[in-house]
C-alpha cells in the first residue's frame, strides 16, 4: 500500500494524454499497483468527457461517415495483445551498467519517444543514490527496496515527484537492492562522484 | 497567446442532434445498448452525428491539425463500433469512455509519426504509458453526472488551468508563464480544482 501519490495535476496531466512519454511511463507503473490512483484518473477521465461533450461541434466532411460505414462491414483487425501487469514487462529493458560501488544503472529507450529520459537505477542496501538537483520535475516509482531523504522514506510502490530547485541524497535503508524507476521532464544536474559519472552517461 | 478557451461551459444535460432533437446523456447509453447489442446502424449515425464533430472540435482546441482530427474521429468512431459490447452504461457515461478511445489514438498518431521520422518499423508491440481507460477503474457512471455538476462549481482559475490540462501541450511550468503566475499557482489551481471533484469520489467508496 503506497503512501506516496503523485499530485493530482500530474494525475489530471496523465488523463488528459498530455504527460511527457517517459513521465507517462512512470504514473502507468504506478497506475498498476494503485487503485486509489487509478481511481483519481478516472474522475479526470470524467471531466475529458465533460469537456468533449463541450467541445465546438466542427463541421464533418459528409464522406466520414459514409467511410466509416465501409469501415465498420470490414473484418476487425486482430485485438492488441494482451495488457502486461506492469507496462515495463512491454519493454526490452537493456542490461544493468555498473557504475561504481553499490550502483547500476540503464537507460531504457522508448522508440516512440527517443528524446525522453528514463532510467533504471539499482542502489545496493546503505549506498546513496547520486547526490542531484533538478531542473523541471523528476518522477520516481519505487519498484523495489526502500530508502529515505531529508522529507521522508519512501518503499516499494511508492511515487515521488521532486519539483524545481529540489536537492536531495536518497539513503538506502532496505535489506535488498533499490530499484528505482524515474523520468525526467526537464534537465537534470547532477553532482558529486556518482553525479560526474552519470551525467555523460546520459548525455544530458 | 492564445488562452481563449470557454470558461463557462453551456448547460450539459440537454444536447441538440440533428435538426433539434435533444439528446440525454441516457439517450446516448441507449444508442451504445442498440449498437452494442442489435449492430444497429441507425443508432450508430446517431452517435456518429454527436460525437464525430465533437472529436474534431476538441482536437482541433488540442492542437491538432484539422486532418489528423478527422482521422481520429474517424478512428475514434469506428471502435466505438468495434468495442460496444466493451462499454459498460454501469461505470462511465458514453462522452468519457469515447473520451478515452479518442485520447488514446491521439497518443498512438503521435509515436506512430515520431516512429517514421526515425525509421523505426511498428514493432506491434503494446504501446505503453497509455493512460489506462475508464473501464478498468472501479467507477460508476453517477460519478460522471456528479463530476459534471463539480465542474461548474469551479472557481474561474481552476476551470481555466484544468481545461488547460487538457488543451495544452504545455508543461504546467510554461502555462504558468504564459498566465505570469508562478508555477506552484498553476498546480495548487489544479488541485483545488481536483478537491472539490474529489468529494464525489470518497462519496462512492
Ligand atoms: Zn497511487
Amino acid at each position: 500500500m503506497s503512501l506516496h501519490h503523485p499530485y493530482d495535476d500530474t494525475l489530471a496531466r496523465y488523463a488528459a494524454g498530455r504527460l511527457g512519454a517517459g513521465p507517462s511511463l512512470v504514473i502507468a507503473t504506478h497506475l498498476a499497483g494503485c487503485a486509489e490512483c487509478r481511481a483519481r484518473v478516472g474522475l479526470f477521465e470524467a471531466a475529458g468527457g465533460a469537456l468533449l461533450e463541450e467541445a465546438p461541434a466542427a463541421a464533418v466532411r459528409p464522406d466520414l461517415f459514409a467511410a466509416a460505414l465501409r469501415r465498420i462491414e470490414e473484418i476487425a483487425p486482430p485485438a492488441p495483445p494482451p495488457r502486461h501487469a506492469s507496462p515495463l514487462d512491454a519493454l526490452a529493458l537493456p542490461p544493468w551498467r555498473r557504475i561504481g560501488s553499490g550502483l547500476q544503472w540503464r537507460r531504457l529507450r522508448l522508440d516512440y519517444a527517443p528524446d525522453a529520459n528514463v532510467i533504471m537505477l539499482k542502489v545496493a542496501p546503505g549506498g546513496k543514490m547520486p547526490h542531484h538537483t533538478h531542473r523541471g520535475t523528476e518522477y520516481t516509482q519505487i519498484l523495489q527496496g526502500a530508502f529515505h531523504d531529508e522529507f521522508g522514506r519512501y518503499v516499494a510502490g511508492d511515487c515521488i515527484e521532486a519539483d524545481d530547485e529540489v536537492e536531495h541524497q536518497p539513503l538506502i535503508d532496505s535489506d535488498v537492492d533499490c530499484i528505482c524507476l524515474a523520468a525526467f521532464d526537464g534537465r537534470l544536474r547532477l553532482q558529486g562522484f556518482f553525479g560526474r559519472l552519470l551525467q555523460p552517461l546520459l548525455g544530458i | 497567446m492564445s488562452i481563449g478557451l470557454v470558461l463557462r461551459s453551456p448547460p450539459r444535460d440537454i444536447y441538440r442532434v440533428g435538426a433539434g432533437q435533444a439528446v440525454t446523456s441516457e439517450d446516448l447509453k441507449a444508442l451504445m445498448a442498440q449498437v452494442a447489442q442489435a449492430r444497429d446502424r441507425a443508432a450508430y449515425g446517431r452517435l456518429f452525428q454527436y460525437f464525430a464533430p465533437r472529436v474534431i472540435g476538441f482536437m482541433v482546441r488540442s492542437g491538432v491539425s484539422a486532418t489528423d482530427a478527422e482521422e481520429i474521429a474517424q478512428d475514434t468512431l469506428v471502435t466505438v463500433w468495434r468495442k460496444a459490447e466493451l462499454y459498460d452504461p454501469r461505470q462511465a457515461a458514453v462522452s468519457t469512455w469515447i473520451f478515452t478511445i479518442a485520447r488514446n489514438l491521439r497518443i498512438d498518431l503521435a509515436r506512430r509519426a515520431t516512429r517514421q521520422r526515425n525509421g523505426v518499423a511498428a514493432l506491434g508491440a503494446p504501446e505503453i504509458g497509455v493512460a489506462e481507460s475508464a473501464e478498468s477503474a472501479t467507477l460508476s457512471d453517477e460519478r460522471d453526472a456528479k463530476v459534471r455538476e463539480a465542474m461548474t462549481q469551479l472557481s474561474r482559475e481552476q476551470a481555466t488551468v484544468l481545461r488547460l490540462s487538457f488543451f495544452s501541450e504545455k508543461p504546467h511550468a510554461e502555462i504558468a508563464r504564459e498566465l505570469g503566475i508562478p508555477l506552484g499557482t498553476v498546480k495548487s489551481r489544479v488541485r483545488l480544482a481536483m478537491a472539490k471533484i474529489r468529494p464525489f469520489l470518497e462519496s462512492e467508496r
